[in-house]
């Protein structure tokens, strides 16, 4: 069939359509959380995690196993599983003479596997002659109902070389990966090989093609042939094609290329992401996007399937349809040898008796098989279903329901077996929900006479739950939650670095560029700094390792020593060889048209002298400004001739133009290139509006309106780890996973500037003089927190400064003791000093796999005031942003909170609830495989999908889950009607809230009622003040 | 050395086609106790039969033998019954004890290079008997992931399969070693073959290894073996490997 070209534009849509299921991917520098079901947010979460699982072959809820430990730890709410099993019963009209909810909640919590078994062969009048010890019949199954068992099992929405693997018992399937993964390393690579893959400017497809073996040129020529077409076909034309070859019918293309992207969906997530993200520096320099990835998939795919089937077996859709037509027992036999549940005494027989190809031998074969198997998944079934009998000391009642009953019985199993994750899941929420919610406060702080020695504003991280209260138990301080980018979207341009960084949920795109300067000049690199370069480029070189070993292969055994033996005290020394960051300033400030039009004038004065340097070779101190003046005119074609410089120089005119000419061509002095220069410069900074208006967003957004302290500590948090290339997932996922720092000095120079106090003033926001905003970075790892920029500080606060720092040390301290038994052992007490250096240890040591929890076991967002849970101590697995309702009449805040944070803490809870119940699909399983790819992603092993979730040892401990999934339970306070119009008002999370992606509460302050949405519906309840007695934190933390 | 003779040698250490003999007989019986006992007394009367072939033996038969092992590892390779497995593999080690018989008369009636081979064999075919009384088979691919459902049991057969396919260490490697460096001295093209024949048992050897023990587990209830029969079955291993080292590396 010959492809239209018009029909490009269609198979392009069409793989668009394939890929919307296919979760992003990010680069692993900036590791972004996110619920790798995005894809199916718009359908309820138990039908989106039953279509995910089917497509990516995974496990869309705790193993029953997993969940009962967690009943047995007392994290169920066995009367809410009790409920939820007694409405499941309702619901499915079944009458039996059985206790039905004791026989369910018997198979749930009592019994270790499901006592369903798999029946392909037997039904339940097999089943019922089992237990009953009768003979019976294995039912049988004509010709034509068997060719249609084996069409639904072979063709049905799968690619045809993995029913060939079925049949024929070829690894088509996983070879086809391994060379589509190779070839997806060779392109994609940013710069960890050594020999790169050619042509790669050209895109993906084209650049493999180049380099691709003969039998893929030989299948490609055979296409091309049949196209009837002269010259490279696209890469659309050769996706349609060999579908067309297989001969899959043309409305199963999407649902094909669909399951063909979900075999590695790692890589295709990166692709996907990389060819939206058109800023991507190597996107940009070396595309490539699903269409390319699809074009070279299915053309080795069907060059393999050539390849095996030696054109003896069929391989496209119409002859497998024939040939199961022609021989189903054959087939079915085949399937069945390949399978892991084949009958193993009859396997040898099978094989032997399919060589010797005899039809009737076959079907007697069948025959025998089916009927022995028939009897063996009947007698399993019965072992099974005595055996629940037996645990509820029933059996009588068993062997007492009639064959309809039975029937009854086992579809009622069946039905319990799919829905067992979500009665489990609620079960667990309930319990969740309860313990939240038994501790809340709606009573106000106590009065104040004075203001706060500080206040500090941390990350709504989970992380900072824990900081926050031990800083609020060691002295005189007040915190705010705000997400950790503090609500300014910056686009970051690092000292000494040449692309920006974007400082902000990934939701956003920032329009600000923030560029960080030293006046410093530039410095010599370190001698460490540049020995390191060196070894690292003898290292990839292709022949210097050999020597490379024998003559310096030393320092290295000294290296390793150090680092393993005595990471801290050797990794602190070693630090001191490095050179060390100058101090900085942020460029902050809009640049007017003058000032711009300076910049861009001094750049090209620059640049002039340099070229007039290396082109003439000429002394700095024989370059005059008119000269340059001259010549920066005649380039901007301002001026026709450079008189001074000519005569000086001796230049003809006709040696003059092309210099002049090379000005504006090699030098990009011109006035097309200084106008895109003036626009990027327009780019960087805020001007006065937009940081009032950025200030006081933030301050409104968490309720600080007065009473500021004298210093207003604004806590952006990052990690520190040795050999961790999930580094940046524990870093701040509002900063677009990168440390919040610069976050914070950005917002601390803005509301500390005069100009934007005064405006602040006006529009009823007072800071006084003397309250200054101190950025600081919270070391989750350590949990340090360092003062920066302490250089601005002004003299009157500087006798303050110890007191503000014994206090943060001191809840540093306190939160290390806290939470280092969660990484040493339950039953390890350590002093808060010692957990404190043990901490530091884990951050350095480069053998460590778990240097935190990270956000592990995040459970809950509150969106509220500090007094609502300021009593509660919540282990650090809350989100907790600060809002007063107050001082938000008009909900925007709280849709802003509602959009960002609250969005992106949905998406690192799906993260960590998918990566713990299935961590080998939707998780990256052990980081002890693990192996850096492209720079961009870790693979297992040398050769593997690239792993997309949350690796082991962030969510299991000991193989058992630590991260306890759940969905996100989320609390507003605020009066009903405000929360549910804000709610009403942000399309995406009221999507979320309806469908189930999130469990909602709002807590009524004026009305003091609970209500929690609930099955699509608003349940109210009374809230109760929670005990007095449960305040003992500060106590506990001060006597610690 | 009569025609007649030179046959009887050629069944009991097997040459193609009267390879085939040894192959039928061990497919047909199914009980573990059977099959050791062939195992063991099989290549013993090969053994025997061979010592008593007085004249010098041509070199053809080297070629032949060597041939008949090269065809045994290669159909291994194809084979998912660890039975049949079994069979093929003693049959190709078989086929090359003739190779000293070949080039060193004197060593023609050394029962080491017998023992090197059988051992190990008749290890496997206990361990067999027990996969098929347990599982209903030994059958690659339909039974698999023993390595977590099933871990002394796998560990024993990846040991006794690593024997069978003369890795390094167990007395298998020395012999073939020896082999390897009788035929080079003259007739280095029969060496190179006697290689290949050792590569394709490893490469066998791995995919039954990798039928069996690799993977998901199977649906079926795992029943592993008892520590006790791990530990004999772990020791005869071990004095095995030792004694294998002693006496071939001429410690005795």
């Amino acid at each position: 069939m010959s492809i239209p070209s018009g029909q490009n534009l269609r198979i392009r849509s069409m793989v668009y359509v394939a890929g919307e299921p296919v979760p992003f991917f990010w680069p692993m520098r900036s590791f972004i959380h996110h619920n790798p079901l995005h894809g199916f947010e718009h359908l309820p979460f138990e039908q989106a995690v039953e279509k995910g699982a089917k497509l990516f072959h995974a496990r869309g809820f705790l193993p029953r196993r997993a969940s009962q430990r967690y009943l047995a730890d007392g994290q169920v709410d066995t009367e809410t599983l009790r409920t939820a099993v007694q409405r499941f019963v309702t619901s499915q009209g079944v009458s039996l003479p059985l206790d039905l909810v004791a026989w369910l909640t018997t198979e749930l919590t009592r019994q270790a596997d499901p006592v369903i078994t798999p029946l392909s062969i037997a039904d339940s009048s097999l089943v019922y002659a089992q237990l009953h010890g009768l003979e019976a019949e294995v039912p049988t199954l004509s010709t034509e109902r068997l060719a249609a068992e084996l069409e639904q099992c072979l063709l049905s929405e799968r690619p045809l070389y993995e029913a060939y693997d079925d049949l024929f018992g070829t690894t088509i399937a996983s070879d086809l990966d391994e060379q589509v993964i190779r070839a997806c390393l060779d392109f994609f690579d940013e710069g960890q090989s050594v020999w790169r893959m050619p042509n790669r400017e050209e895109g993906f497809y084209r650049a493999w093609l180049a380099v691709a073996g003969s039998t893929v040129h030989r299948t490609l020529a055979e296409l091309t042939r049949d196209e009837g077409q002269e010259g490279p076909l696209e890469p659309e034309r050769v996706i349609a094609l060999v579908l067309d070859r297989l001969e899959v019918p043309e409305d199963q293309w999407v649902a094909c290329m669909t399951r063909e992207l979900t075999r590695l969906h790692g890589w295709a997530g990166f692709i996907r992401w990389r060819s939206n993200a058109t800023d991507y520096h190597w996107q940009r320099r070396y595309p490539g996007d699903l269409v390319d990835y699809l074009a070279v998939r299915l053309l080795l795919a069907l060059t393999l399937l050539q390849q095996h089937s030696k054109r003896r077996h069929p391989y496209s859709v119409k002859a497998l349809r024939e040939a199961i037509a022609a021989d189903p027992y054959g087939l079915y036999l085949r399937l069945e040898l390949n399978r892991k549940d084949c009958l193993a005494p009859l396997a040898r027989e099978i094989e032997q008796t399919l060589g010797r190809g005899k039809r009737d031998e076959i079907e007697r074969l069948f025959h025998r098989y089916r009927a022995r198997k028939g009897r063996v998944e009947a007698q399993r079934q019965a072992e099974r279903l005595t055996a629940l009998a037996d645990r509820l000391d029933d059996r009588a009642g068993l062997l007492g329901l009639s064959p309809e009953e039975l029937t009854q019985l086992l579809e009622l199993l069946r039905a319990l077996d799919r829905k067992e994750g979500m009665l489990w899941l609620t079960s667990m929420e309930a319990k969740a929900i309860a313990r939240l919610v038994d501790g809340l406060s709606l009573l106000p702080p106590p009065p104040r006479d004075k203001r706060p020695f500080a206040e500090a504003l941390f990350c709504i991280d989970t992380r900072s739950e824990r900081i926050r209260r031990h800083l609020e138990s060691v002295g005189d301080y007040n915190t705010y939650g705000i997400a950790g980018f503090f609500g300014v979207p910056v686009s970051f341009m690092e000292l000494g670095k040449g692309s920006e960084n974007h400082l902000c949920p990934v939701l956003l795109t920032p329009k600000n560029l923030v560029v960080e300067m030293s006046s410093i000049g530039v410095q010599d690199a370190a001698a460490l700094t540049a020995l390191e370069k060196a070894m690292h480029e003898l290292k990839e070189s292709v022949l210097t390792p050999f020597v490379t070993v024998e003559a310096i292969g030393l320092l290295f055994g000294f290296d390793m020593i150090g680092k393993t033996l005595l990471p801290t005290t050797y990794n602190r020394w070693r630090a001191h060889l490095h050179e060390h960051k100058p101090s900085t300033h942020l460029v902050l400030d809009k640049l007017d048209r003058d000032q711009a039009d300076s910049i861009v004038r001094a750049v090209q004065r620059a640049v002039i002298v340099k070229a007039v340097e290396q082109e003439f070779e000429l002394q700095p101190e024989a370059i005059t400004d008119s000269m340059v003046k001259e010549l920066r005119e005649a380039a901007l074609g301002h001026q026709s001739g450079c008189p001074e410089f000519q005569a000086r120089l001796g230049l003809d005119d006709e040696r003059l133009e092309r210099f002049v000419d090379r000005l504006r061509t090699a030098y990009r002095i011109n006035p097309a290139f200084a106008q895109l220069q003036m626009e990027r410069l327009g780019r960087i900074g805020f001007s006065l509006e937009e940081q009032t208006r950025f200030v006081t967003q933030a301050l409104k957004s968490i309720g600080l309106v007065s009473d500021f302290s004298r210093f207003v500590l604004l806590v952006g948090h990052g990690s520190t780890s040795e050999n961790n290339p999930y580094e940046s997932a524990l870093d701040c996922g509002a900063c677009g996973g990168a440390h919040g720092l610069v976050s914070a000095r950005v917002l601390a120079q803005m509301a500390n500037k005069p100009e934007v106090r005064r405006r602040l003033r006006e529009g009823g926001i007072d800071i006084p003089d003397d309250a200054w905003f101190v950025p600081a970075l919270h070391n989750t790892t350590t949990d340090e927190i360092t003062l920066h920029d302490l250089e601005l500080l002004p003299p009157s606060h500087l006798v303050y400064l110890d007191r503000l720092r014994d206090g943060l040390n001191a809840a540093s301290r306190l939160c290390a003791q806290e939470r280092l038994p969660s990484l040493l052992g339950e039953d390890k007490v350590l002093k808060p000093a010692a957990a404190f250096r043990n901490a530091q240890r884990n951050a350095m040591d480069w053998s460590q796999v778990r240097p935190e929890w990270g956000l592990s076991r995040n459970a809950y967002f509150v969106i509220g005031r500090r007094s609502l849970t300021q009593s509660k101590k919540l282990e650090g697995r809350a989100f907790l942003h600060s809002y007063d309702y107050r001082v938000d009449p008009k909900r925007r805040l709280l849709e802003n909170i509602l959009t960002g944070p609250l969005v992106v803490g949905q998406w690192i809870n799906m993260e960590h609830y998918f990566s713990t119940v299935d961590n080998e699909k939707f998780g990256s399983g052990s980081k002890v495989y693990h192996n850096v790819a492209g720079r961009f992603g870790v693979l297992s092993g040398n050769l593997s999908d690239l792993r997309t979730g949350l690796p082991a040892q962030t969510v299991l401990d000991h193989g058992h889950p630590y991260h306890q999934p759940m969905r996100l339970i989320t609390v507003i306070e605020a009066p009903l009607a405000h929360a549910r119009q804000a709610i009403d008002n942000v399309v995406a999370v009221k999507r979320l809230v309806h469908n189930g992606w999130i469990r909602l509460l709002i807590v009524d302050p004026e009305a003091a009622v609970i209500v929690q949405y609930e099955d699509g519906q608003w349940i109210t309840r009374d809230f109760v003040e929670a005990d007095a007695a449960t305040d003992t934190l500060s106590q506990e933390a001060l006597s610690a | 050395m009569s025609s007649i003779s030179l046959l009887l040698v050629a069944i009991f250490l097997p040459l193609f086609p009267f390879s085939m003999v040894f192959n039928r007989l061990f497919a047909r019986i199914a009980s573990a106790p059977m099959r050791i006992a062939l195992l063991l007394a099989w290549p013993s009367i090969g053994l025997v039969l061979l010592s008593a072939l007085g004249n010098t033996l041509p070199t053809w038969v080297a070629y032949w033998s060597v041939a008949t092992a090269l065809l045994y590892a290669f159909r291994a390779l194809a084979l998912r019954d660890l039975a049949l497995w079994l069979s093929h593999i003693a049959t190709s080690a078989w086929a090359l004890l003739w190779l000293p018989a070949v080039f060193d008369e004197t060593a023609r009636a050394s029962a080491w290079p017998v023992a090197a081979f059988s051992v190990p064999l008749v290890l496997l075919a206990w361990l067999t008997g027990y996969l098929e009384r347990t599982y209903g088979a030994a059958y690659a691919g339909s039974l698999g992931g023993l390595a977590t459902g099933a871990p002394r049991l796998a560990g024993l057969l990846v040991f006794t399969v690593l024997a069978a396919i003369g890795t390094p260490l167990f007395p298998g490697f020395f012999v073939l070693l020896n082999m390897i460096g009788v035929s080079l001295n003259t007739t280095p093209a029969t060496a190179l073959a006697v290689l290949a024949v050792w590569m394709l048992w490893a490469w066998a050897g791995v995919r039954i290894l990798q039928g069996l023990i690799v993977g998901p587990p199977n649906d079926t209830a795992q029943a592993d073996i008892g520590p006790t029969q791990t530990g004999i079955l772990g020791m005869v291993m071990a004095a095995f490997a030792a004694g294998g080292i002693w006496l071939s590396g001429g410690l005795a």
